[in-house]
């Protein structure tokens, strides 16, 4: 079901992306083609995943956020870079790299639903103990050197599609969607999203969602992690930094309150193209990219406003 | 009332005893720790931190929180480096980093009360935009190597108290006046507690949060100053880990981010223990890389201690009011 309030939205996000997309076209011509839009999609997918795990996270409410998935992309591909040259075959590497991303989202989710403190406080804290611990591990100096059969994932592409957009964003993508509007447990994020002591009487298990959700989000920030690797061909220490703040802005900027219970993952994934055409484009017109993180500052701050505004406009 | 209650009840004895029991530890670990000279470094490493800790400890007791704070003090500090690099007269110098810091203190207040954005997002976006701003004020190179202009400022001391000390004290007298003999503080506690109600009861929540941002902000640009008056450089990464430092020296002073409460000697203990224990680690050896991991640990074993040890608190006086 999409309200008028949604589709206003929707519309103004795709209309926002058009004009951003003939701004470019009319100074860098290159901008559209093929090699371009592969490369769009290329650089989307690490913001994608960590923005589908944020918009769930924030979905199941209760001051749902979740600050430390940078650190959990970086510590999941370094643990996966790590295990590859120690000799362990990609493939069991992958999948323990994402558990452990999975881990790391679940201490996050148990601390919170156990203890009842607050997501803001204890994702801050594991914010900076992660990216620390990235830094710290490595004394700063990434992981290089993975063999370049590792890179068919990251490096890959099948009618300019990058391989990982199509096996890991897009199934993705598409069985959260699914999940969210069409199985019982959407409805249930929902609920719980939008009023917790509601959804507790009628016997919904609350922290038991929302430990799903946290520790989703680590294991699809770990998954972030593997693609970089197998991109890059090695691990930084840094690779998640400033991925909280995108994802976030990305989430919010989508048309998912940051009060959880309403919105969704197409206006996610589609503030991820517009951001990923955004910086592919401003990189094309050399504009320098230390404006980046103050433009999406202020993104984010503009999006909560505007979120506001529509949103009085749909209950009036 | 029995002694269980009250010594339970008494964060500052808890903190007094985690710093002494912190020293001791190092002490054994490494000779240097106790020697006067180290612990002179600690108490002037601590001052900066004192100072933004204390108005993060306001902001938390209305239930807000800032992670702005350390790029607000970036800013700051880039200006106090040009104004002595200008040439400016002392005095015009002293209030150049107050001056920004309450206004930047106001921007994030305009955010939260005017555009009703929650202070974690509000700060998040302003944390994002600072850190462009620092880059695009330095320009990529660092202020450095700037004339003693501000040695009066900090090198001074008074019957034996060095004055960088005496301007913690007067801050915190100040702190200390308003939250707890002021109506302000009865708002600020009141705002936190249950922001509908104090509005409903007549408190002025939303000039409430513009005081203690604007508060904060002042304190932030003072330490901004102190910052340049001591290392007489700026450089990109000025105030980096400020925000954590202050948010985990709050919340260990018994500050909570559900609003409420300040405890102004708990946070300048909380401030004195996490000093302790980052000098004390480089003591021994751990690489300061280490200092993030450290702290953010810290800051999670803090919240979860206190999580279990208020549920234990709350189940001891409930059997004790039902035996």
């Amino acid at each position: 079901m999409i309200t008028a309030g949604r589709q206003v939205r929707f519309g103004g996000l795709i209309l926002l992306w058009v004009i951003a997309l003939a701004v470019f076209a009319a100074r860098a011509p290159a901008f559209f083609s093929l090699a371009n839009l592969t490369s769009i999609f290329q650089f989307s997918t690490l913001l994608a995943l960590v923005t589908l795990g944020q918009t769930f996270v924030i979905l199941t409410g209760g001051g749902g956020i979740d600050l430390s998935v940078g650190g959990i992309v970086s510590l999941g591909g370094l643990l996966i870079a790590f295990l590859i040259k120690q000799g362990t075959s990609p493939f069991i590497a992958a999948i323990a790299g994402v558990l452990f991303g999975g881990l790391l989202g679940g201490v996050n989710g148990l601390i919170i639903t156990r203890l009842r403190l607050l997501p803001l406080i204890v994702t801050l804290g594991t914010y900076y103990a992660y990216n620390g611990l990235a830094l710290a591990v490595t004394g700063g100096v990434p992981i290089s050197g993975l063999p370049s059969s590792f890179g068919l994932l990251g490096q890959s592409a099948v009618l300019a599609v990058p391989l990982h957009t199509l096996v890991i964003v897009l199934p993705t993508f598409i069985v959260m969607v699914f999940t969210l509007t069409q199985m019982p447990l959407g409805r249930w994020i929902y609920a719980i999203g939008s009023n917790e002591t509601a959804s507790r009487l009628i016997g919904l298990p609350v922290n038991a969602i929302r430990l799903g959700a946290y520790t989703f989000s680590g294991i699809l920030a770990a998954l972030a992690g593997l693609v970089a690797d197998s991109w890059l061909l090695s691990a930084r220490p840094n690779i998640g930094d400033n991925l909280e703040l995108l994802s976030l802005t990305a989430t919010l900027f989508g048309g998912t309150s940051i009060f959880g219970g309403s919105g969704g993952l197409i206006g996610s994934l589609l503030a991820v193209l517009f951001f990923t055409s955004l910086q592919v484009g401003l990189q094309m017109l050399n504009i320098n990219n230390i404006w980046q993180l103050g433009v999406v500052g202020l993104f984010l701050i503009g999006s909560v406003v505007l979120d506001r505004t529509f949103r009085n406009r749909d209950t009036r | 009332m029995n002694w269980k209650q009250l010594f339970l009840g008494r964060r500052e004895v808890t903190l007094a005893l985690a710093c002494v029991s912190v020293a001791i530890l190092f002490q054994f670990l490494s000779p240097y720790f106790l020697t006067a000279q180290n612990l002179t470094t600690i108490l002037r490493n601590s001052v900066e931190l004192l100072l933004v800790s204390l108005g993060i400890s306001f902001i938390l007791a209305t239930a807000g929180i800032d992670i702005a704070v350390g790029g607000a003090l970036g800013i700051c500090a880039i200006f106090v480096g040009w104004s002595i690099e200008a040439g400016w007269p002392l005095a015009a110098v002293l209030f150049i980093g107050p001056i920004i810091g309450t206004a930047l203190g106001f921007v994030s207040a305009a955010l939260i009360v005017w555009g009703k954005i929650p202070p974690i997002i509000a700060t998040l976006g302003l944390f994002g935009v600072y850190r462009s701003a620092i880059f695009l004020l330095l320009g990529g190179s660092w202020i450095s190597g700037l004339p003693d202009t501000l040695r009066l400022v900090i090198n001074q001391s008074i019957g034996g108290i060095p004055v960088v000390g005496i301007y913690v004290l007067i801050f915190y007298s100040v702190g200390w006046l308003i939250i707890r003999w002021m109506p302000l503080g009865t708002a600020i506690r009141a705002t936190g507690e249950n922001e509908r109600a104090a509005r409903l009861s007549g408190v002025a929540t939303g000039k409430t949060k513009f005081f203690v941002y604007g508060f904060t902000g002042l304190l932030v640009g003072f330490a901004a100053l102190l910052y340049v008056a001591r290392y007489r450089n700026v450089e990109t990464s000025t105030g980096g880990l400020v925000a954590l430092d202050a948010i985990v020296a709050s919340v260990l002073g018994g500050a909570s981010v559900l609003g409420g409460k300040a405890n102004l000697l708990g946070t300048m203990l909380g401030v004195f223990l996490v000093r302790l224990l980052q000098n004390g680690f480089v003591l021994v050896g751990v690489p300061s890389l280490w200092e993030q991991v450290i702290t953010g640990v810290l800051l999670i074993a803090v919240l979860v201690l206190d999580a279990l040890a208020g549920a234990r608190i709350s189940n001891y006086l409930r059997s004790a009011a039902n035996p």
